[in-house]
């Protein structure tokens, strides 16, 4: 036995970092039809707006070197992507990042329908899509340039660990729904692959630095250059201070984060048939909470102060190769991460991982592609009284296989993919993940695409070897004079959840300007995690003698969400783009009838019924750009967190083209609200304030 | 219940792709990267001579092919629409797959990021004929491509193979060079 939480990133391919696998994904039907609007900005060409499909500027009377200087929004984004592949993707692209208020990967991620983004605490987050939001939330899975950053320990992601220089990133796609035959286990909900450049791409200098009342200081820099013909480099290094935020009376919490990070990245070709990358990071940090936890002497709890630390690194090589009707790729990467909440846990965790990847074309339109993963994980724990597992160490295998079919069928107007992932993980042995999906392209402004998958979630390794002493209840009678222990402890019988997911979409694209989407879904869970309690018994460590409860590791939970997502691009004139989408979410889960479970909540009460997004891009005279964007999101009950609208605001400057000013404001509408409340580990929730912060970027 | 779930997600589906609208022309406008590359390809027409035996007449026209992108097409037909060099107008041409490419009769040629898998194919069918190849993929030029675009920072740039415009009896005046990143062919190339 032995646990694996995640699964080998898909993320391998050619050139760049999205796989082929992954490519395919996104754009089933690039050959067909590239079906892009013209993009509203296009640079010192288009001063004038493109009001009708017949103005097009004459791009024949500007000068090869003012061609060359222009700007331009690349053709592989949103809406080819968009258009083409028979799932529910968004794709938050680099400019999106860099006129957003957003300064973190977490405060991007709130751009995307269908993804349930809210801070704990300054240096928290619960992040999930389509329901079971929490800070522990474990149906998402998450990659950093083919890096899954999921982890094994609890099926999550530490939010408060990943970062890199926000300029760096190309891109950040969004997959709703599962994506496990490509990703494997534990792409259950959604899968965020956030992908950076390449080096080749960023070649300049960048410098930026921000200062503003909650993010108190950031600064960032970044050099790229080019090694003989055919290979290029960049490094970067950032360091970010976060001031701590207020509780709910506007007191001054205990929650501030504060971290430094560097790394690299070189992709070169060495033949025209090969080309390769090499990347890596290393970072260290730290991070407040106010922490309570049970205590075995009255008054049965204690509240305090605790100081966090994290730091870790990753190197991920990655090699491509093609042959004449089919291309390879080849990566591996490793990733060590200590995390410490001091007074609550220690994990040292070390992955290494392997993929390979065989794409063959075996005629025109159809395409086979197969591959094989191994990742090994090994941790090690420092346990406190409240968190313990048993063993401290663990070292586990994962073997992971699948194959994948894309055909055209009618005159490839209708798309097939059929594959499924086969996996073996040390605690629940062999896992089968299918999926079909079909898209229709009926005409180039009509498609839809429809698909039916299954997708589990392995145990983590909490699951499995944990013991969380919960709370501790005062002596009483019926506790025979005892203090009453409510320990949750893994199984090691716990089995993986299952989800079947029935998804379809729409997308239209009427004119050049305008284009909207919908996808919908309805996804049925077995076996989901319950807390089944067991009877009671005698301990005597750690004194005094005590009742303990067990609240055994269950799979007795089951039920179904269902759930639609809109998204509506419209790009008004060249300057002026507005977006915004609706997402409903409807949750219903319920206990197995021979469940016992009297703990767990109703996840549905941790997730929003609906949320909604506006957002308004405007390019002003004298090189100035505004910025506006409103959000809601809905109560959530479970956690008795209100509803809350937020608007965010920036104007950007960028007097010439190396130098860039912004300010921007967030939850402009309030002194501060709540987002969230924690769950499994009590650590006290704060308030989300009105923040303002000045930014410079200056590239050279 | 499965069962049940299971159909009317078939119904939902069929219900979704019963909504079709009728098919409509496609205008495809392209993006900004598009239009700039075909501002691109416009001078490189005016900058490019092509062997003398080339054209038959004067006013015969500048025959571009484009594999791989219809909404590239469509970008690249409206920026030259009316346009001539000297006297020769510009056709543009889809072609539907790399076979294509050797009876295209096409001056230039531009291979989409969608095609690059067959780039090399097209460069074998080329081979020996003055067609002036263009792709947008990396390595393409190594590959014995004559024209590839590559974006650095969002900008589009381009390399030229001198010796494979040689090969191909195009002569690249001096001024596209000088904007040019200058790449020769690979040696490990096939």
């Amino acid at each position: 036995m032995s646990p694996i939480s995640n699964n080998p990133p898909k993320n391998l391919r050619e050139r760049s970092q999205t796989g082929p696998r992954h490519e395919r994904y996104m754009n089933t039907r690039r050959k067909r039809h590239r079906r892009q609007a013209v993009r509203s900005f296009i640079g010192i060409l288009l001063t004038t707006a493109i009001l009708s499909a017949q103005d097009i500027p004459d791009v024949t009377q500007i000068s090869l070197e003012d061609l060359m200087n222009v700007r331009v929004t690349s053709v592989s984004k949103r809406e080819q992507k968009l258009g083409d592949a028979p799932a529910a993707v968004f794709v938050i692209t680099q400019d999106d990042i860099r006129r957003s208020a957003a300064r973190t990967i977490p405060e991007a991620l709130r751009m995307a329908p269908g993804i349930e983004v809210a801070r704990i605490d300054e240096n928290k987050w619960a992040i999930s899509a389509r329901g079971f939001n929490g800070r522990f939330a474990n149906k998402l899975l998450v990659l950093i340039d083919g890096r899954s950053v999921y982890t094994p320990l609890f099926s999550g992601v530490y939010w408060n660990v990943q970062d890199t220089l926000l300029e760096d990133v190309d891109r950040i796609e969004i997959i709703r729904g599962p994506g496990a035959t490509l990703w494997g286990a534990n792409a259950v909900n959604g899968v965020i692959n956030i992908i950076t450049k390449e080096a080749s791409n960023t070649q300049n200098g960048i410098i930026t630095a921000d200062a503003g009342n909650e993010l108190q200081a950031s600064g960032g820099a970044r050099f790229g250059g080019k090694i003989g013909n055919s290979t290029y480099y960049r490094a970067y290094s950032k360091y970010f201070k976060w001031n701590p935020s207020t509780d709910a009376a506007g007191n001054k919490a205990y929650d501030g984060w504060a971290a430094t990070r560097g790394g690299f990245r070189v992709d070169g070709t060495s033949s025209p048939d090969d080309s390769y990358t090499l990347q890596g990071d290393i970072y260290r940090g730290s991070y407040d909470e106010t922490l309570t936890q049970p205590a075995f002497a009255a008054p049965y709890y204690s509240t305090f102060q605790n100081n966090g630390n994290f730091s870790g690194g990753n190197l991920l090589g990655r090699w491509n190769h093609a042959f004449s009707k089919s291309k390879t790729s080849v990566q591996f990467y490793s990733d060590r991460t200590v995390t410490a909440a001091n007074r609550l846990l220690i994990d040292h965790q070390s992955i290494y991982d392997i993929d390979f990847q065989h794409d063959i074309r075996i005629a025109e339109g159809n395409e086979f592609i197969w591959g094989l993963g191994y990742r090994s994980t090994q941790d090690r724990i420092v346990p406190s009284n409240v968190v313990s597992l048993n063993p401290n160490r663990r070292r586990w295998d994962l073997f992971s296989g699948f194959t994948q079919d894309e055909f055209g069928l009618f005159g490839e107007r209708l798309h097939v993919t059929v594959g499924s992932k086969f996996e073996h993980n040390a605690f629940t042995g062999v896992e089968i993940q299918p999926n079909a999906r079909v898209a229709w392209t009926m005409n180039p402004k009509h498609s839809a695409w429809a698909s039916i998958s299954r997708a589990v979630r392995t145990p983590a390794r909490t699951e499995e070897d944990m013991r969380l002493n919960a709370a501790v209840m005062p002596p009483s009678q019926a506790t025979l004079g005892l203090p009453l222990v409510a320990a949750v402890l893994g199984n090691h019988n716990f089995k993986a959840e299952n989800m079947i997911a029935y998804e379809a979409g729409y997308r239209v694209h009427p004119t050049r300007t305008f284009s909207a989407d919908v996808a919908t879904f309805y996804n049925s869970y077995s076996n989901l995690l319950s807390a089944e309690p067991q009877s009671p018994f005698l301990e005597v460590t750690p004194s005094p003698v005590h009742l303990t409860m067990p609240l055994l590791a269950g799979n007795k939970m089951n039920g179904a969400t269902y759930g639609a997502e809109l998204f509506g691009e419209w790009k008004a004139t060249s300057k002026w783009k507005v977006s915004g989408s609706y997402s409903l979410l409807r949750m219903n889960i319920r206990r197995n009838k021979d469940s016992m479970d009297i703990s767990s909540s109703d996840p549905a009460g941790a997730s929003p019924r609906h949320q909604f997004y506006f957002r308004s891009s405007l390019d002003l005279p004298k090189k100035f750009e505004q910025d506006v964007t409103l959000r809601y999101v809905d109560a959530l009950h479970g956690l008795a967190v209100p509803s809350y609208y937020s608007l965010d605001a920036r104007i950007g400057w960028k007097p010439t083209s190396n130098i860039e000013f912004s300010l921007a404001g967030q939850n402009l509408f309030d002194d501060r609200h709540l987002e969230f409340s924690p769950d499994f580990i009590n650590t006290w929730p704060t308030q989300v304030k009105r923040t303002f912060r000045a930014t410079v970027t200056w590239k050279f | 219940m499965k069962r049940l779930r299971l159909r009317l997600a078939l119904a939902a589906t069929f219900l979704i792709f019963g909504l079709q609208a009728r098919a409509q022309n496609f205008d495809a406008a392209g993006s900004s990267e598009y239009l700039v590359k075909a501002g691109f390809i416009y001078n490189f027409a005016k900058l490019v001579e092509w062997p003398a035996a080339t054209f038959t007449s004067p006013g015969e026209a500048i025959v571009i092919g484009v594999l791989g992108s219809d909404s590239f097409a469509t970008t690249l037909e409206r920026v030259v629409d009316g346009k001539k060099i000297e006297l020769r107008p510009f056709t543009v041409k889809r072609l539907k797959s790399a076979k294509d490419s050797k009876d295209c009769a096409c001056h230039m040629l531009f291979i989409a990021s969608a095609e690059s898998p067959h780039s090399d194919e097209v460069l074998q069918l080329l081979k020996g004929t003055s067609v002036l190849t263009i792709a947008e993929t990396p390595g393409f030029s190594k590959q014995g491509g004559i024209i590839n675009f590559v974006l650095e920072d969002s900008k589009v740039r381009f390399e030229v193979n001198v010796d494979a415009a040689k090969h191909a009896g195009l002569n690249i005046s001096s001024r596209l060079l000088s904007l040019a990143k200058i790449v020769q062919t690979n040696v490990t190339a096939r």
